[in-house]
C-alpha cells in the first residue's frame, strides 16, 4: 500500500492555448512505511505538482496514480471519496502559519480531525498529543495562534496535519525560512516521527545538507522529469548533480576542498558535521 | 477565470481602442440616455442598427459580444416573457387557456427531466432552455384530458409583444454600449480617465488622485489574491475541508477557513505595500507627476460630436411626441 504514480504526466493549460507540463511521465513507487525521501530538484522542475498528486489534489493529464489502492486518473470518478485520501495522505505546504484561522490554538488542530467527524472529546485529547509530538506543551493549547512566534505557528501548523494520523506525511519545503538552528529542530522532529512510528515521511527540499544527513531515499527531477531515484550516497556519487543544476552538500565540498588543497587523503561522503570532525581528526592523526 | 468575458479587456486595433477614455466614458454615459428617452420601437430599432454599425466600424468581434450577453440571458428571457404576460393593451395576437391538471403536471415534470438530460450532452445550453419554456407552454396548452384543478387564461397582445422587444432590444443596446467601453479600455486607462473627469470634485474635498490609485491597487492585486486563495483552499482541503461537499452548517466552518487567513494575508500585504511605497517617498495627498499622460485627438472630437447628435435628436424626438 502506497503511493504509485504510472507515467504520470500533468499539463497546465494557459490562456494562450499553450499548455506547460509540469511533470512528464513520472513513474515511482512510494510504500506507505519505512521511507524517508527527499523530493529535490531546481526551481520548477516540478516537485510541487509532484506532491500535490499525492493528495489527489490535482489530477494527472495523462497517465494514473493508485493511491492507497485508489486509482486516480484524469477524470473525477464520482465513486472515489477523494477527501478520504486527505487523511491517508498529509500534506504541509510550504508556510503553512498562513492555513491558521481559529481562535485558539487548540480549535484549529481540531478541524482536521473534526472534518473526518470524529467526536469533539477524542478531538481534544488527539490536539493535545499533536502538540506534544511537535514539542509544545498544553499551555499553548488555548492561546490565540496569531499572538504565536513564526517557529510556533509553523509548528502549529504542522500539528494540525498530524493531528489527521496520516500514513503518509508530505512537506512541501517545511524550513525554508528558518535559520539552521531552526532548520535543525524540525528535521529532528520529523526523525523522530519517522523513527516512532515508522512512517514514511517525504520532504522537498533545496537543502543537500539535510538530504546527505537525514534522508535514505532521494528523487531528483529536473525539467518535470525523473532524474534520479536511490540514496543520498549513490547521487553524490554519481554526476547526476552536475547536469542538474544542483550543488553538493557542505560536508563533501568542504572535504573535497582539503583533499585537492592539502592533499589530505580524507573520505569525502561525510554526512554531517560532527562525522566531519571525527575524519578529519583521523586523516590527520595517521599523519 | 479565463470565461469571464463580460468586463473583460481584450487588447486589439480598430477605432474605439484609439479613443482616449474620457470621451468613451463621457460618450457612454450621454449615448445611454439617449436610449433611455427613446419612446417607440422604430427610433429604438434605429438606434440599434446605429450601435450594430459602431461595433462594425469598430471592428469589435460580434461573437465577442455575444458571449458577453450569455450571463445575462436568462434574464432577458424573463424580461421578455413578462412583458408578454403582463401586458394587456392592443389586439389580442393569441388567447388561450392554460390548463393545470394531473396530466399536465406529470407532462410538466417530463419536459423538465429530459431536458435536465439533454443539458448533459448538448452544447447548446441557450437553445434547449428556449426549447423547454415552449414545452411547458404547449403542455399546458393542449394537454385537457382530464379536469382542471386550476386554469388561467394567458392571452399575448399586440403591445406585449411590441413591449417585450422594446425591452429586450434596449437591454441588448445598453450592453452592447457598456461591452465596448470595457472591452476596448484596459482597466488602467478607465481609472485614469475617470481620475480626470472626477478632478473637478477636488473642490468638494474629494481627492480623485486618491481614489483613483486606490482602484488602480485593487486591480492590480486581483490576480495576487486570487493566487493567494488558491493556496489556502490548497492546504484547508488537505486539512479534510471538502469544498464540494458537505452540509450547510460544514459549509460555513469552511468558508470561515478560508476567508480568514485571505483577510489576514490581505493587511499583511497592505502594510507592506505601504512601507515600500513611503520608502519610495510615496506622501499621500501631495502632488505626482505621471508617466502616461492623457491627450485628446481629432477622432475624440469627431466621437463627442456624433454623441452630441444622437443626444439632441433624442431630446428633440421626446420633445415632439
Amino acid at each position: 500500500m502506497g503511493i504509485y504514480f504510472n507515467e504520470v504526466t500533468h499539463e497546465y493549460a494557459s490562456y494562450s492555448k499553450k499548455t506547460y507540463k509540469a511533470i512528464q511521465n513520472i513513474s515511482l513507487r512510494i510504500e506507505k512505511d519505512y521511507e524517508f525521501i527527499a523530493l529535490v530538484g531546481h526551481t520548477g522542475s516540478g516537485k510541487s505538482t509532484l506532491a500535490k498528486h499525492m493528495n489527489a489534489l490535482i489530477f494527472p493529464t495523462s497517465g494514473s496514480v493508485d493511491i492507497f489502492g485508489k486509482h486516480i486518473a484524469q477524470k473525477r470518478d464520482k465513486k472515489i471519496s477523494y477527501n478520504q485520501l486527505r487523511k491517508n495522505v498529509g500534506l504541509v505546504f510550504q508556510f503553512p502559519e498562513y492555513q491558521l484561522f481559529e481562535e485558539t490554538v487548540e480549535k484549529d488542530i481540531m478541524f482536521g480531525p473534526l472534518n473526518f467527524k470524529v467526536p469533539l472529546e477524542e478531538a481534544k485529547v488527539i490536539a493535545k498529543e499533536s502538540l506534544e509530538l511537535v514539542g509544545l506543551d498544553e499551555t499553548y493549547l488555548k492561546r490565540n495562534p496569531f499572538n504565536l512566534s513564526g517557529g510556533e505557528k509553523k509548528r502549529v501548523s504542522i500539528a494540525g496535519i498530524l493531528a489527521l494520523d496520516p500514513d503518509i506525511l508530505v512537506l512541501d519545503e517545511p524550513t525554508s525560512g528558518l535559520d539552521p538552528a531552526g532548520k535543525n529542530t524540525l528535521m529532528k522532529l520529523f526523525t523522530e516521527i519517522h523513527q516512532k512510528t515508522n512512517k514514511t515521511i517525504i520532504i522537498i527540499t533545496h537543502d543537500m545538507d539535510l538530504v546527505y544527513e537525514y534522508f535514505n531515499r532521494v528523487i531528483v527531477l529536473k525539467d518535470g522529469e525523473l532524474s534520479f531515484d536511490g540514496t543520498p550516497d549513490n547521487l553524490f556519487r554519481s554526476d547526476v548533480l552536475d547536469s542538474n543544476h544542483l550543488d553538493y552538500p557542505n560536508t563533501i565540498k568542504t572535504l573535497k576542498y582539503l583533499k585537492e588543497k592539502l592533499g589530505l587523503d580524507v573520505d569525502i561522503y561525510q554526512k554531517n558535521v560532527d562525522d566531519v570532525v571525527v575524519e578529519i581528526n583521523r586523516v590527520i592523526a595517521n599523519e | 477565470m479565463n470565461s469571464i468575458i463580460i468586463g473583460q479587456y481584450i487588447p486589439g486595433k480598430g477605432f474605439f481602442y484609439k479613443l482616449d477614455p474620457r470621451t468613451k466614458i463621457i460618450s457612454i454615459l450621454f449615448l445611454m440616455i439617449a436610449v433611455f428617452m427613446l419612446q417607440n420601437i422604430t427610433q429604438l430599432l434605429i438606434a440599434f442598427g446605429i450601435a450594430f454599425l459602431m461595433l462594425l466600424i469598430g471592428r469589435i468581434s460580434i461573437l465577442k459580444v455575444i458571449k458577453g450577453l450569455k450571463p445575462i440571458f436568462v434574464l432577458l428571457i424573463f424580461t421578455f416573457v413578462f412583458q408578454i404576460a403582463l401586458n394587456t393593451e392592443g389586439v389580442i395576437l393569441s388567447q388561450a387557456t392554460m390548463h393545470f391538471n394531473i396530466y399536465s403536471v406529470i407532462g410538466i415534470v417530463a419536459v423538465f427531466v429530459i431536458w435536465r438530460l439533454l443539458l448533459r450532452f448538448g452544447r447548446l445550453k441557450i437553445l434547449l432552455f428556449i426549447a423547454f419554456m415552449l414545452g411547458v407552454y404547449f403542455v399546458l396548452r393542449y394537454i385537457n384530458y382530464l379536469a382542471d384543478f386550476y386554469s388561467f387564461q394567458f392571452t399575448i397582445y399586440e403591445k406585449g409583444i411590441e413591449m417585450s422587444v422594446f425591452v429586450v432590444v434596449r437591454l441588448l443596446i445598453i450592453i452592447t454600449l457598456t461591452t465596448v467601453l470595457t472591452l476596448t479600455t484596459k482597466p488602467t486607462d478607465l481609472t485614469s480617465g475617470l481620475e480626470s473627469l472626477m478632478h473637478p470634485l477636488k473642490k468638494i474635498g474629494f481627492n480623485s488622485e486618491d481614489f483613483a490609485l486606490i482602484i488602480s491597487i485593487a486591480l492590480r492585486y486581483i490576480p495576487t489574491i486570487f493566487d493567494e486563495s488558491q493556496k489556502i483552499m490548497a492546504a484547508q482541503a488537505s486539512r479534510g475541508a471538502d469544498f464540494s461537499e458537505g452540509k450547510l452548517k460544514d459549509k460555513m466552518k469552511q468558508i470561515i477557513s478560508l476567508l480568514v487567513p485571505m483577510f489576514i494575508i490581505a493587511f499583511m500585504r497592505s502594510e507592506e505595500l505601504a512601507d515600500a511605497m513611503e520608502s519610495r517617498n510615496f506622501v499621500p495627498g501631495e502632488r505626482r507627476t505621471r508617466i502616461n499622460i492623457l491627450t485628446f485627438s481629432m477622432i475624440d472630437v469627431y466621437t463627442s460630436v456624433f454623441t452630441l447628435l444622437c443626444f439632441a435628436s433624442a431630446i428633440v424626438l421626446k420633445v415632439i411626441a
